[in-house]
């Protein structure tokens, strides 16, 4: 039989035995090709001018991904090779060379690997799809299906490939090469050492590392920035350091409680579990970390997307909204007169918000909720203002009764101000509340219609009050164009002309090409780091198969029932791979939640409530991750207890 | 105690049939120590795990006080193995990731003992079988004969009225050989264990009190030690051993 032969026998071997590892390789290789894919085309860089930066952030984060996988391909051939290390002294025994042998080695992976990236690549193209689908209609636009490898795509693709296994095949030959033929044969048999030999030092640091951890989740939730720094790192001090030394705590425990040891199923599980665990302490803690980056990155980047959307929601309600706060009149009526040239507009009105004599209804809502008095007074809005603007933007009309002012606020604030009763004095006019309406009306900042809200108040009781600035809404027959846009941006005007435009194609265009160039690499990022992270866990779980067997075989012989039998199986799993996952949940979620509450009030709301998005980051996370666990969980039982 | 009554058992389909077990009869009284001897082949071990209820007959019955093995379901059959038969092992099948007190006290926790009691029976156990001080150890730091007592500790710490075991000197040095058979013995003798053992070793067969001859899936002899000395016991089983011809290199 030929080398090459042998190696491919072995690598159909591999790919049964490993059938997880072989698909994270092939979903790897699709996404690889997926976003190499964003880079050449033309069709969605020329979506927006900022999406030129696009490859930019692809390839930053295509970098990390070919770290993260080089390292899974890494870890897992030096597996393969420790596992297969007698098989590999053999055939050195037979009369084989090293060199020979570390080729055939090397053959069997790129085999492989080379099979993985010809599933993947088609795949690819269609996720390349996917995410084309996904970006255009961000934009807005249509989408029509096209099935087709790029050339350009697929040699960065494959050149990434051949980079990571010629790096996992340099690293392995130099490790046959310097083995001697007993060295290999005897390779599996070592016991496996542990990182800190003594167990009181273990058991020393264990309640080191619980306490780390607890001093940790306090800092973190103390919800400031330097403190949440020093909170990290006792969190991956308690990851390390329980890792290491958890194999030695659960012996010392049930020391001193014997009873539990022989309670149920714990004398199997645990002692199982620690097994396991007492070789690969360093190894889970670096899992647990992965896993929580991955918590992470997917919920900054759902939470990004949530910002994005629903900023452009609450600021897109006019087609053209220009503000002026400035001195120069000149500046802005030239201005308006350039719209007037080069946009069809349907629809205007010009318009001014005033200040009130107080800002009592800003201390109100500053002493009930987290909120930015951007304002020295309430912003004040006249009625005959508001009627036209309604009527503009298509909302039902409203009256204002004599002697009273009404409030116009975002919808987070409709509760809040509902309970708000005081009378408010403008001009010489008392004025009772007359009702609170929360349509979308574009006020999120100190030069729009309001800071979150404003008071509407009769036309006589405003004349007097002093102006906060002035405002031009309009609605246009079409979207404005990026390059209409762009030659009437404001930005080309000295800082302080006080004039300021957005139109609402452009907001919405921003708000994709956020998403696009953040929000999707992200997601990238975070779905190869828990495949990857997951891999790791369901090889070393599964590699344990024919050991787990024998032990089951052997309980049975012993009378376990096989009731119990399955539930000690199960409960050895839900523990192994709940482990390494719990920091993360708890890490990530103060994480998340604080990046949520840090966003300007009511940006966040409904379906896209910090508490939503950490719900749906976790169930995401749990998603992926019970794919694998189901997958080597069937996989195990298959084996250890057939039906 | 033990009754085995026409016992068959085959392998293989239909075109290629093996009779492993050929119409085997024969039955054990309480506090016997009987050993099963044959050449590679000739049905020892299918007969002992057929007893142990690890594998099932093709025909006849094997009745444990009276109980028919066949008739019980799967939930009463891993009762039945765990609160009547101990086990011992060639390759001894202790677990490695449990001490040797863990894996005595196993034996208990698999039966629901009180886990406060556990404790207690074990050190008992490991007293009678002299290997307390090596309680806190896991297997692989111990000595191959150590491992085997700690098996039969295993085999008889939740009171097991029957054990079995399966050339359990095989992976043994003479030495712990004679000292683990001189321990099988005395706990036949001083506990009334029943004992079953599978054997191709005539030294081995030799410390018990009654020995069944296989060949070919059939019973071919049988002798009771009765009054005889050890000594004599063994030549008398190395005369039958010659009766078996061909196979004898085998078995001796």
């Amino acid at each position: 039989m030929t080398l090459s032969k042998l190696s491919l026998r072995n690598a159909r071997r591999q790919t049964r035995d490993y059938m997880v590892y072989f698909v994270t390789i092939v979903l790897a290789a699709s996404l690889i090709y997926a976003f190499n894919g964003l880079i050449f085309s033309r069709e969605i860089l020329e979506l927006s001018g900022v999406m030129s930066e696009l490859p930019l952030i692809v390839v930053l984060a295509s970098i990390v991904v070919l770290c993260i996988l080089a390292w899974l391909v890494h870890y897992t051939i030096d597996f393969l090779f420790s596992r297969r290390s007698r098989e590999l002294g053999t055939y050195i025994l037979m009369g084989l060379e090293n060199r020979q042998v570390s080729l055939l080695f090397f053959l069997e992976n790129l085999a492989v690997g080379g099979c993985a990236l010809l599933l993947g690549l088609p795949l690819g193209g269609l996720m390349f799809q996917v995410l084309r689908a996904v970006i255009l209609t961000l934009f807005g636009l249509p989408y029509h299906f096209t099935l087709a490898l790029s050339l350009n795509p697929l040699l960065l693709t494959l050149l990434s490939f051949v980079l990571i296994y010629l790096l996992a095949q340099l690293r392995s030959r130099k490790k046959l090469h310097n083995m001697k033929i007993c060295d290999l044969i005897y390779y599996e048999r070592q016991n496996e050492k542990e990182i800190i030999s003594k167990s009181s030092k273990r058991q020393f640091l264990f309640t080191l590392s619980g306490i780390c951890g607890i001093l940790g989740t306090l800092l973190l939730l103390a919800g400031n920035f330097l403190l949440g720094v020093l909170g990290s790192a006792c969190i991956i001090t308690f990851l390390y350091g329980f890792f290491i030394s958890f194999s030695s705590a659960v012996p010392a425990w049930f020391a001193k409680h014997p009873r539990q040891k022989y309670k149920g199923q714990n004398l199997l599980v645990f002692r199982i579990l620690t097994s396991k665990l007492a070789s690969m302490g360093i190894l889970l803690a670096t899992i647990s970390l992965l896993l929580t980056a991955v918590l992470i990155t997917e919920g900054t980047g759902l939470t990004f997307h949530a910002i994005a959307r629903n900023r452009a929601r609450l600021t897109s309600c006019f087609d053209l909204l220009v503000s002026f706060s400035g001195q120069e009149e000149g500046l802005f009526t030239d201005y308006l007169q350039d719209i007037q040239d080069q946009v069809p507009v349907t629809m205007s009105h010009t318009y001014e918000i005033y200040l009130g004599e107080t800002g009592q209804l800003s201390d109100y809502v500053e002493d009930k909720i987290r909120f930015y008095q951007y304002y020295s007074a309430d912003p004040v809005m006249k009625y005959s203002d508001y009627a036209f603007l309604r009527a503009m933007l298509g909302y039902p009309a409203v009256s204002l009764e004599p002697g009273h002012y009404l409030i116009h606020c975002e919808p987070h604030l409709k509760r809040l101000m509902d309970q708000y009763t005081l009378p408010i004095e403008l001009g010489g006019y008392i004025l009772e509340p007359g009702g609170v309406y929360n349509e979308i009306f574009h006020q999120d900042s100190s030069d729009t219609n309001g800071n979150s809200f404003l008071l509407v108040m009769p036309d006589e009781a405003v004349t007097a009050a002093p102006a906060s600035h002035k405002l031009y809404a309009a609605m246009t027959a079409q979207p404005l164009e990026e390059a209409q846009y762009a030659a009437l941006d404001p930005g080309n005007l000295p800082v302080d002309s006080g004039l300021w435009m957005r139109s609402k194609a452009q907001t919405l265009e921003d708000a994709a090409s956020q998403t696009a160039l953040f929000v999707l690499p992200l997601f990238y990022l975070a779905l190869v780091l828990i495949m990857t992270a997951a891999t790791i866990l369901t090889i070393q779980q599964l590699s344990e198969t024919n050991r787990y067997r024998s032990q089951f075989l052997l309980l049975e012989k012993l009378g376990m029932d096989r009731k119990e039998m399955n539930r000690a199986l199960r409960l050895q799993f839900a523990i192994y791979y709940a482990m390494p996952a719990v920091p993360p949940v708890l890490i990530g979620s103060i994480f998340l939640l604080y990046l949520g509450n840090g966003v300007e009030p009511g940006t966040l709301t409904g379906a896209s409530h910090p508490l939503a998005l950490l719900g749906l980051s976790l169930g995401l996370f749990f998603l992926i991750y019970g794919v694998y666990i189901t997958m080597a969980y069937s996989s195990l039982k298959r084996n250890v207890l057939p039906l | 105690m033990l009754q085995v009554q026409n016992i068959e058992k085959y392998y293989g389909s239909q075109n290629q049939v093996t009779k492993a077990l050929d119409r085997v009869s024969f039955s054990v009284e309480e506090g016997t120590f009987l050993s099963i001897m044959g050449a590679s082949g000739s049905g020892k071990t299918t007969l002992l795990n057929c007893i142990s209820t690890i594998d099932t007959v093709s025909a006849g019955k094997i009745l444990l006080d009276g109980t028919d093995l066949a008739e019980l379901p799967q939930e009463e059959l891993a009762r039945f193995r765990r609160e009547r038969l101990g086990f011992v092992f060639q390759d001894f099948n202790l677990l490695d990731t449990l001490t040797i007190e863990e894996n005595i006290g196993l034996a208990l926790s698999l039966n629901h003992w009180d886990p406060g009691a556990v404790h207690r029976q074990v050190a008992q156990a490991a007293r009678q079988l002299e290997i307390t001080d090596i309680l806190e150890k896991f297997p692989y730091q111990v000595s191959g004969g150590q491992k085997q007592r700690a098996a039969c500790a295993r085999a008889m710490v939740a009171g097991q009225s029957l054990l079995l075991a399966d050339e359990p000197t095989g992976a043994l040095d003479s030495k712990a050989s004679k000292s683990l058979l001189e321990l099988m013995s005395r706990m036949n003798r001083e506990l009334g264990t029943t004992i079953l053992m599978v054997t191709h070793d005539a030294y081995s067969a030799s410390f018990s009190s009654r020995i069944l001859f296989l060949k070919d899936g059939r019973i071919f002899n049988e002798l009771i030690r009765g009054e005889r000395t050890r000594a004599v016991f063994y030549h008398e089983i190395l005369d039958v051993l010659a009766l078996l011809g061909g196979d004898i290199s085998d078995v001796i």
